[in-house]
């Protein structure tokens, strides 16, 4: 009668890795309490009608996608979003001293770039590079193609290219 | 950038696929060709291999501060959620429209809407506390057993209960009792009044039934006044006790305006007794049913695990059908 698991093991399972998400895609941890919070309070309330064969981390990052553009809706929202989050930066650079000098400048120029690209570039990137999801489900989450989610991909990341221009970082390895 | 030839601008795509890991082995194998000859693009191929690295830093940075936090405010909302969500839908059935809704700890309510159907006409609507959602998956079993049973295929709905909707601690007592009285029985408001410990709580227990959350399952159409009248249900609906009753195997008669069940062809069980009789045993017609309990067979009786009486022998003198 139940889904085909309890919630618990649902909540347990992607949590921690929702709220990850909404804390890259809003910058703020109080936006990200609350809109994964939300996430899976939608979820609770639909999960009974999902099928076995569902994929549950496919349909938070849907949910939790969508609640960030609902919520980012309008421009004058996400420029106040934007200008906070600045702020907020700027006290966690000044906690983490040693990794601000490992990583220094390209890491927070990244994300500072990261920060200001149009939500649907920035969400794509995120699910796509932080996350590992495939580009179908990332249309899915974003409603387009997976071929206009990959084209966000590719839009972020040139934006980013372009933002690093003249920043001296050789010393970073590729992850992959 | 802006100058940049045809196969370069061509390519890009491909390029920051490659060099992000996130390209298939055929577009590899072209983006190396290409930057094995174009000097500028291998620049571009270079740099973007140097913003996966930093991406990478960040992908696998460890726990976010304030994601236990919200895990925790998290439970408690989802705590909050689960003990408010009612899922319910709206049923046809031979008794006009019905509603069940159902908690995760069990059903709660269960409720004749007639001819109605909207959400808006249940008690539901009005229940400070609760959030309801229309959700056939979670009360389609509900509903078929509930057919089942009003088709008399079925003499149990063993439904797992959540008596919340009732107004009081009182109330829930009541209920308790009535779920006792099994099927092709009645018993009376003043024989539940001693089951739940207050002999003078008549009209109380009365009360108590007419708003009973959750008819048929919690069976108050079994408990009727101690002169053998049904006197009500659920209001204004004695023509459906009638009903109920008959599917049981209760036998009423309506002859009068009000009707009442035909106790001489019933059997009979008193307080606390382990055995049961003919409705002419020993002082008993003279009795009111304020301390009996009626079955509408021996079959019925014995189910509810009594034995036939030692004096009267029913089980050798059957009331004839």
């Amino acid at each position: 009668m139940m889904g085909a698991q309890p919630f618990e093991t649902i909540v347990a399972a992607h949590h921690a890795e929702i709220f990850r998400y909404l804390r890259r895609v809003t910058s703020r941890t109080s936006e990200a309490e609350d809109l994964s919070q939300e996430t899976f309070l939608r979820a609770y309330r639909a999960y009974r009608t999902l099928t076995p064969e569902a994929n549950v981390r496919a349909w938070l990052f849907a949910i939790a996608t969508n609640l960030s553009r609902n919520h980012f809706r309008g421009e004058k929202r996400r420029r106040l979003a934007y200008a906070s989050a600045a702020v907020e930066q700027r006290e966690t650079d000044l906690e983490g001293p040693e990794s601000v000098a490992l990583f220094g400048e390209a890491r927070t120029l990244l994300e500072t770039t990261i920060r200001g690209l149009p939500l649907k570039q920035r969400a794509a990137f995120t699910l796509r590079k932080m996350h590992d999801l495939d580009y179908e489900t990332i249309g899915q989450s974003l409603d387009c193609s997976a071929e206009s989610a990959r084209a966000h991909v590719f839009q972020a990341l040139r934006k980013i290219r372009r933002s690093l221009d003249g920043h001296e970082f050789a010393h970073m390895e590729p992850s992959r | 950038m802006k100058h940049k030839p045809q196969s370069c601008r061509e390519i890009e795509a491909d390029l920051i696929a490659t060099a992000t890991g996130d390209a298939e082995p055929v577009v590899r194998g072209r983006v190396e060709d290409h930057i094995g000859f174009c000097a500028a693009c291998r620049g571009d191929f270079q740099r973007y291999r140097e913003i996966d690295g930093v991406v990478g830093v960040l992908r696998r940075e460890p726990a976010m501060e304030g994601a236990v936090r919200a895990r925790e405010r998290l439970e408690s909302r989802l705590a909050d959620l689960r003990s408010r969500l009612m899922m319910y839908r709206v049923f046809p059935s031979p008794l006009g429209n019905i509603l069940i809704a159902r908690s995760e700890h069990g059903v709660s309510l269960v409720e004749y809407l007639g001819e109605r159907t909207g959400f808006k006409f249940s008690r539901l609507a009005q229940v400070a506390g609760v959030e309801a959602q229309e959700d056939g998956l979670e009360v389609e079993a509900l509903y078929r057993e509930l057919l089942e049973y009003l088709h008399g295929k079925r003499t149990r709905l063993e439904w797992p209960l959540d008596l919340r909707l009732a107004r009081s601690d009182f109330q829930r007592a009541v209920m308790k009792a009535t779920v006792a009285i099994p099927y092709g029985a009645v018993a009376s408001y003043a024989g539940i009044a001693t089951d739940v410990g207050n002999r003078s709580a008549v009209r109380a227990v009365a009360q108590a039934l007419r708003w009973n959350p959750l008819p048929i399952v919690v069976p108050c159409h079994r408990i009727i006044g101690s002169s053998g009248l049904l006197t009500g249900y659920a209001g204004d609906k004695l023509s459906l006790k009638t009903r109920l009753l008959g599917l049981e195997g209760v036998p009423t008669l309506s002859a009068h305006r009000d009707p009442r069940v035909a106790r001489d062809t019933m059997y009979v069980r008193d307080r606390n007794e382990v055995e049961y009789c003919l409705p002419t045993c020993g002082g008993l017609p003279s009795r009111t049913l304020a301390d009996l309990t009626l079955f509408a067979s021996r079959e019925r009786a014995e189910s509810a695990g009594l034995a036939p009486c030692t004096a009267c022998r029913p089980d050798l003198h059957p009331l004839s059908a």
